[in-house]
């Protein structure tokens, strides 16, 4: 037996001996009207309320709400102190008898995991149980009016018989326990208000018999402040059957809701057995948890990401999010999706594990589809950035040949027309002119030839990839070892792609390396051209910074291959692609 | 005939500023100022009230043909002649509606095209 299953049996049994007490102080009593139903209905509030909190207890031993159902019996029942016949006793009973209203308020107020939302709330509370002991001391200091306890004992507070004050003081007393209540109604309609559907059917039990219950009470209280003892009997009554019956209610919306939810678990494994991974698995499992705000997210393992059945990523709920909460679903061990539903169903680990046991395979099935969704989203994006990368590309070459070659041969242009006009009459600054125009020339045709390779290298189509890359590590500004580059040619296509990797790798390593050298090498290995560039510099590049490392990583995808940049502070920076050959 | 011709050189290629500078005086036109781009174009036509501006379309804050429509919105303002190393036809109406003068190519430009236009 775990330590709680033992404490809640110790519980029961106190339950039981403080029932005996009571009953034992209640036959006894020499002023109390009607002893046998005041045993019946003490005995049946207070072991009921003590038997259903201790189940809710052993049911949810994390919320405090069964602790208080609990507590609420046994106040109930030390409130039959007051028909002790004793002095002493019936005093503690008069100022103790009113607290199990108080903790029932709070029960309500703080359901369905026994605690307040907010700090005030609990300083209403507070001013509750005082208000619950102070409120019987006007009667116990000036003396009971016959209609509330005829032939009570005289108590030890008893100062003398002034009708007056007491009256004054149990009036104002009751309005303020009439607009206690208050409060707490207008809290419990709002927060029903603010409740999700799954929430309001929680809740819908205790707050409607809690709400029922405190109508009845405010009622008493008002009539009692207003001297309208017949009313305040009536009333008295219905509230105590009302009250009687709330842990019955309680017990029904509990078992109707595991009943309809197990009947709908085996719903669903059958539908899923019938036709496993079709139709609309959402529907259905929130058809079986009762719950229509429910989401499925799906785990993809190579992405380390959830996605929705459309493939687009998805945030979880975080820890202890107010409102949403998950539940993993496992196939064989291995995590396929989640389960994405109100909080409130967390209150119910078993009927989730039970859903996400039977949703497995069918789990497993859409899963596959949105990742196949997830892949076709991906290669629309990087299709549209090769699209957009390819517009870029043209819009930078046609500014470098405008800015560049165009403007040289422009100046080119004006400066040979005022050199053929100066050549008679100003031979030597014609000839200074066309020394200029030569310089500019050869300015011109360098930045042409810079273009045209950066546009395609002619020595990669003629001489393959390793002249081309023996020409780029020739002309980088740093040291570039050239360690191994296949023999045969590679596809044309694949060899440009490992061309410009290198070459965009190369010019990271010059921008923001602060390398002293780099080493190239490509290598054909198991069906893959292995392109790799490392340097000895200050390492910690971001694969996200720029556009260039983007357009390579398309570049490279869209051959099938994969691009991998490992950049460890202070370690040097290693590039690598994997295109299939 | 070119005597007088106070001209602002608006253009953001040094190499084509200095070339038109030389150009222009060496056929009689008074070179009185060069701006690299739109904003400083319109403070230095304020400040140095030329009669004619030769403006490159294609400038690196504000486009050529809106420094145009500036320029020639009040009516004593000084007449534009738009330059580019790109054809006019890649313009279209463009330079007509700038309120520009004309329209030179500049592997074209000469006191005589300039001339032809004042």
């Amino acid at each position: 037996m775990t330590g709680l299953n033992r404490a809640l049996v110790v519980i029961a049994l106190a339950g039981l001996l403080v029932a005996a007490a009571s009953t034992a102080l209640v036959a006894a009593s020499d002023h109390v009207p009607q002893r046998g139903a005041t045993i019946a209905i003490g005995l049946l509030i207070g072991l009921s309320f003590i038997g259903t909190g201790l189940y809710a207890w052993w049911r949810r031993p994390a919320s405090r709400f069964g602790a208080m159902m609990t507590g609420v019996g046994f106040l109930n029942l030390i409130g039959s102190a007051t028909a002790a016949n004793d002095p002493v006793v019936f005093t503690a009973g008069v100022l103790l008898c009113n607290l199990f209203f108080v903790l029932f308020a709070h029960m309500v107020l703080a359901y369905p995991d026994g605690r307040l939302e907010q700090r005030w709330q609990a300083w209403l509370i507070a001013g509750g149980y005082v208000l619950a002991i102070v409120g019987p001391l006007p009667q116990l200091l000036w003396g009971f009016t016959e209609r509330m306890c005829d032939g009570c004992p005289e108590s030890p507070l008893f100062i003398a018989d002034n009708e007056g004050v007491r009256n004054a003081a149990n009036a104002a007393v009751s309005l303020i326990g009439v607009a206690f209540v208050a409060v707490i109604l207008w809290v419990l309609l709002r927060r029903r208000r603010a409740a999700t559907p799954p929430q309001r059917r929680a809740m819908a039990p205790v707050l409607w018999s809690g709400v029922t219950i405190l109508i009845l009470l405010a009622a008493a209280l008002g009539s009692d402040a207003f001297g309208i003892a017949r009313v305040t009997d009536v009333l008295g009554w219905l509230g105590l059957i009302a009250f009687a019956s709330v842990p019955y209610v309680f017990l029904i919306g509990l078992v109707r809701t595991r009943f309809a939810r197990a009947g709908a678990v085996s719903e669903l494994l059958q539908r899923l057995g019938e036709a496993p991974g079709t139709g609309d698995l959402r529907c259905r499992l929130s058809d079986a948890l009762g719950d229509n705000s429910l989401q499925l997210a799906f785990w993809l393992e190579d992405k380390g990401k959830w996605v929705d059945s459309e493939g687009h990523m998805v945030q979880l709920p975080a820890e202890g999010d107010p409102a949403r909460a998950w539940t993993a679903v496992e196939l064989e061990g291995r995590r396929v999706g989640a389960i994405v539903h109100d909080v409130t169903l967390t209150e119910e680990p078993e009927l989730l594990r039970s859903v996400a046991a039977a949703a497995g395979l069918a789990m497993e099935n859409e899963r596959l589809k949105a990742q196949l969704h997830a892949r076709v989203e991906e290669l629309r994006a990087s299709r549209d950035r090769i699209v957009e990368a390819g517009t870029a590309e043209r819009r930078r070459l046609e500014r470098n040949l405008h800015d560049g070659a165009q403007q040289r041969l422009v100046a080119l242009s004006l400066t040979m027309r005022l050199a053929q006009a100066n050549i008679r009459k100003d031979p030597a600054k014609a000839d200074a002119m066309l020394t200029a125009a030569n310089e500019e020339l050869t300015l011109a045709l360098g930045e042409l030839r810079e273009l045209a390779r950066g546009i395609h290298p002619a020595v990669l189509s003629d001489r393959g990839l390793g002249a081309a890359l023996e020409a780029l590590a020739g002309r980088a500004p740093i040291a570039v070892a050239l360690d191994t580059v296949p023999e045969d040619r590679l596809p044309e296509p694949i060899e440009a792609a490992a061309y410009f990797v290198v070459a965009e790798a190369l010019t990271n390593v010059v921008k923001y390396a602060h390398a002293t050298q780099a080493t190239v090498a490509v290598q054909r290995q198991n069906g893959h051209a292995i392109v790799e560039v490392a340097d000895d510099g200050i390492g910690g590049a971001d694969p996200d910074r720029g556009s260039g490392l983007r357009g390579l990583a398309d570049r490279v995808s869209a051959l099938d291959g994969r691009m991998r940049l490992d950049s460890p502070a202070g370690a040097g920076t290693r590039l690598r692609a994997e295109i299939p050959v | 005939m070119n005597v007088g011709h106070r001209v602002l050189i608006v253009d953001d290629h040094p190499s084509f500023r200095a070339t038109a500078r030389v150009l222009l005086e060496a056929e009689g036109f008074d070179v009185v100022g060069e701006a690299a781009d739109g904003a400083s174009a319109l403070t230095e036509a304020g400040r140095l009230q030329p009669e004619v501006v030769l403006l490159d379309v294609q400038l690196p804050d504000i486009d050529g043909f809106d420094v145009a429509a500036r320029l020639t919105g009040n009516a004593d303002g000084p007449v534009v002649i738009l330059v580019s190393s790109r054809d006019s036809s890649d313009f279209g109406p463009l330079v007509m509606r700038s309120g520009a003068r004309g329209f030179v190519p500049k592997a074209e430009l000469s006191g005589d095209r300039l001339t032809e236009l004042l």
